[in-house]
C-alpha cells in the first residue's frame, strides 16, 4: 500500500463525507474542512507508523491510538483538535463506508446461497448470543461499580 | 488499488448514494417502550447492494471488486474519528474498565446458545466452527490454523463469517435499536456489547444507539470503540483457551442428546 495512494483514497472519501456531512448534519463544508484534514493527517501518520515500526501491528490500531492520545485532556492542542474533530459528524463518516461496502457485497451474495439457510440461522443466533451475553455482563458490572 | 482510485464512476455512484441517503435522513418509529432508528448508513448499504449487476446494473463486476479493495482505507477516517472520541473520554473509560474487560466473556454466550441450535438444525462438525465465536477475521484465522478451512469446521466458520459480512451491519443496527427499545439494559452496557464483532458491526450498533440517546452519544461511541479494540486484542485467546474447548464439550453433549450416541472422533489435524 503506497502512502500516496492511501492519501488519494482518503481525500476522495473526505470530500464525499464533507458533502454528506452538509446534507445530513447541516454542517457547512468550510467549517468541517479543518476537522477532515486533521482526520486524514492522523490516518496517514498511522500508515507511516505501521510501515516504519518493525512490529507487525495494523495501521488502524496506530490510527485509533494516535487519535486518542492527541485528544486526551491536557495534551498540547487537545481542545482545538477535539473541536475540529467534532465538526465532522460520526454518522456522516459511516455512510460512504457502507456505500462502498454495499457495492462490494453484491459479489458475496452468490457464495452465501451455497452455504445454506442453516448456517444463516446459526449466524443470527451467534450474533444475538454474543451481543446479549456481553450486554448482561456489562450491565451487571456497571451497576456493581456504580457507574449506571 | 490504483485502478480503484481511478474508477471515477464508482466514486460518483458512492457520492450519489451518500447524498440520497443523507437527504432521506434518520428515520425513527416507536416500538414498545422505545423507538427503532433507521440510519442513512443502512440506506447507503442497501442501495449499494441493489446497484449491483443482478439488480439495477449501476455497478458492474469491476466496480464491485474496486469498492471491496477500498474498504480497508475508507475505515481509516472512521478509526481516526473513534480515536478522537475515545481520547476526551479516557477518564470515564478507565473508570468503567472492569465492566469493559469482563464483558469480553460475553462471547461465551455464543457457545451456550449457538451449539444447541446448530446441532438441532442437523449440523455436524460444522457446529464447532460456526458456533464457537462471532466469526470475525481472527476467529477464521484460528479455525483455519487448527482444523483447516476446507474441513467441516472451516466451512462452519466461513459460513458465519460471510453471513456476518453480508448481514452483520444491518443485523447489528437493528438488534441494537430493538434491544435498547426494550428498556431493560442501560445504553452504556449496550455500547460495550457493540464492540464484540467487526468494526462495521460496532459502527452500526453504536450509530443506532447514538441516535436514540443523543445526550450520551460521545460516551456510547467511546465505549463501543474501546470494547472493539479490546475484542481485537483478546479475541483469539478467548476463542483458543475458553470458547473452543467449551464448544467441543457442549457439541458432544448435545450430539449424544440428539442422536443417542457420541460423535466419532474428530479429524483434528494437529493435536
Amino acid at each position: 500500500m503506497k502512502i500516496r495512494e492511501v492519501l488519494a483514497v482518503l481525500i476522495i472519501i473526505g470530500i464525499i463525507t464533507l458533502v454528506g456531512n452538509f446534507v445530513g448534519a447541516n454542517i457547512p463544508m468550510i467549517d468541517a474542512i479543518p476537522g477532515m484534514i486533521f482526520l486524514i493527517a492522523i490516518s496517514i501518520l498511522g500508515v507511516i507508523f505501521a510501515k516504519v515500526i518493525p512490529v507487525r501491528i495494523p495501521a488502524v490500531a496506530y490510527i485509533v491510538t494516535i487519535g486518542c492520545i492527541v485528544t486526551i485532556p491536557g495534551f498540547p492542542g487537545a481542545t482545538i483538535f477535539n473541536n475540529w474533530a467534532q465538526k465532522v459528524n460520526f454518522l456522516a463518516l459511516t455512510t460512504p463506508i457502507l456505500a462502498y461496502a454495499g457495492i462490494s457485497i453484491g459479489k458475496d451474495l452468490g457464495v452465501l446461497k451455497k452455504t445454506g439457510w442453516r448456517i444463516l440461522i446459526v449466524s443470527f443466533v451467534v450474533f444475538i448470543g454474543t451481543y446479549i451475553g456481553s450486554t448482561i455482563i456489562a450491565q451487571i458490572v456497571l451497576k456493581f461499580i456504580g457507574e449506571i | 488499488m490504483i485502478e480503484a482510485i481511478k474508477n471515477w464512476k464508482l466514486h460518483v455512484l458512492v457520492l450519489i448514494l451518500v447524498i440520497v441517503a443523507e437527504w432521506i435522513g434518520a428515520f425513527s418509529f416507536p416500538i414498545g417502550p422505545g423507538k427503532v432508528v433507521l440510519l442513512p448508513m443502512l440506506y447507503a448499504l442497501i442501495m449499494g447492494i441493489f446497484s449491483g449487476p443482478k439488480f439495477l446494473k449501476l455497478a458492474n463486476h469491476k466496480d464491485m471488486i474496486d469498492a471491496g479493495s477500498l474498504i480497508g482505507v475508507t475505515l481509516m477516517l472512521l478509526m481516526a474519528k473513534y480515536g478522537t472520541t475515545v481520547g476526551p473520554n479516557i477518564p470515564m473509560i478507565l473508570r468503567t474498565s472492569p465492566a469493559l474487560i469482563l464483558q469480553e466473556f460475553g462471547n461465551l454466550g455464543t457457545v451456550i446458545i449457538g451449539v444447541p441450535v446448530a446441532v438441532y438444525l442437523g449440523l455436524r462438525r460444522e457446529t464447532i466452527g460456526a458456533a464457537h465465536s462471532i466469526a470475525r477475521e481472527p476467529n477464521v484465522a484460528l479455525i483455519g490454523d487448527i482444523y483447516g478451512l476446507d474441513t467441516p469446521e472451516g466451512q462452519g466458520v466461513m459460513g458465519v463469517y460471510i453471513c456476518g459480512t453480508v448481514f452483520g451491519t444491518i443485523f447489528f443496527g437493528l438488534m441494537a435499536t430493538f434491544t435498547a427499545a426494550l428498556g431493560i439494559f442501560h445504553p452504556l452496557a449496550l455500547a460495550m456489547a457493540s464492540g464484540v464483532g467487526s468494526a462495521s458491526m460496532m459502527t452500526a450498533s453504536v450509530g443506532a444507539l447514538s441516535a436514540m440517546f443523543p445526550e450520551i452519544a460521545d460516551k456510547i461511541q467511546a465505549l463501543g470503540a474501546a470494547s472493539n479494540m479490546l475484542s481485537g486484542l483478546d479475541g483469539v485467546y478467548m476463542s483458543l483457551w475458553m470458547a473452543l474447548p467449551m464448544t467441543e464439550w457442549l457439541y458432544r453433549k448435545f450430539y449424544k442428546m440428539k442422536y443417542g450416541t457420541y460423535p466419532s472422533q474428530s479429524a483434528v489435524r494437529e493435536g
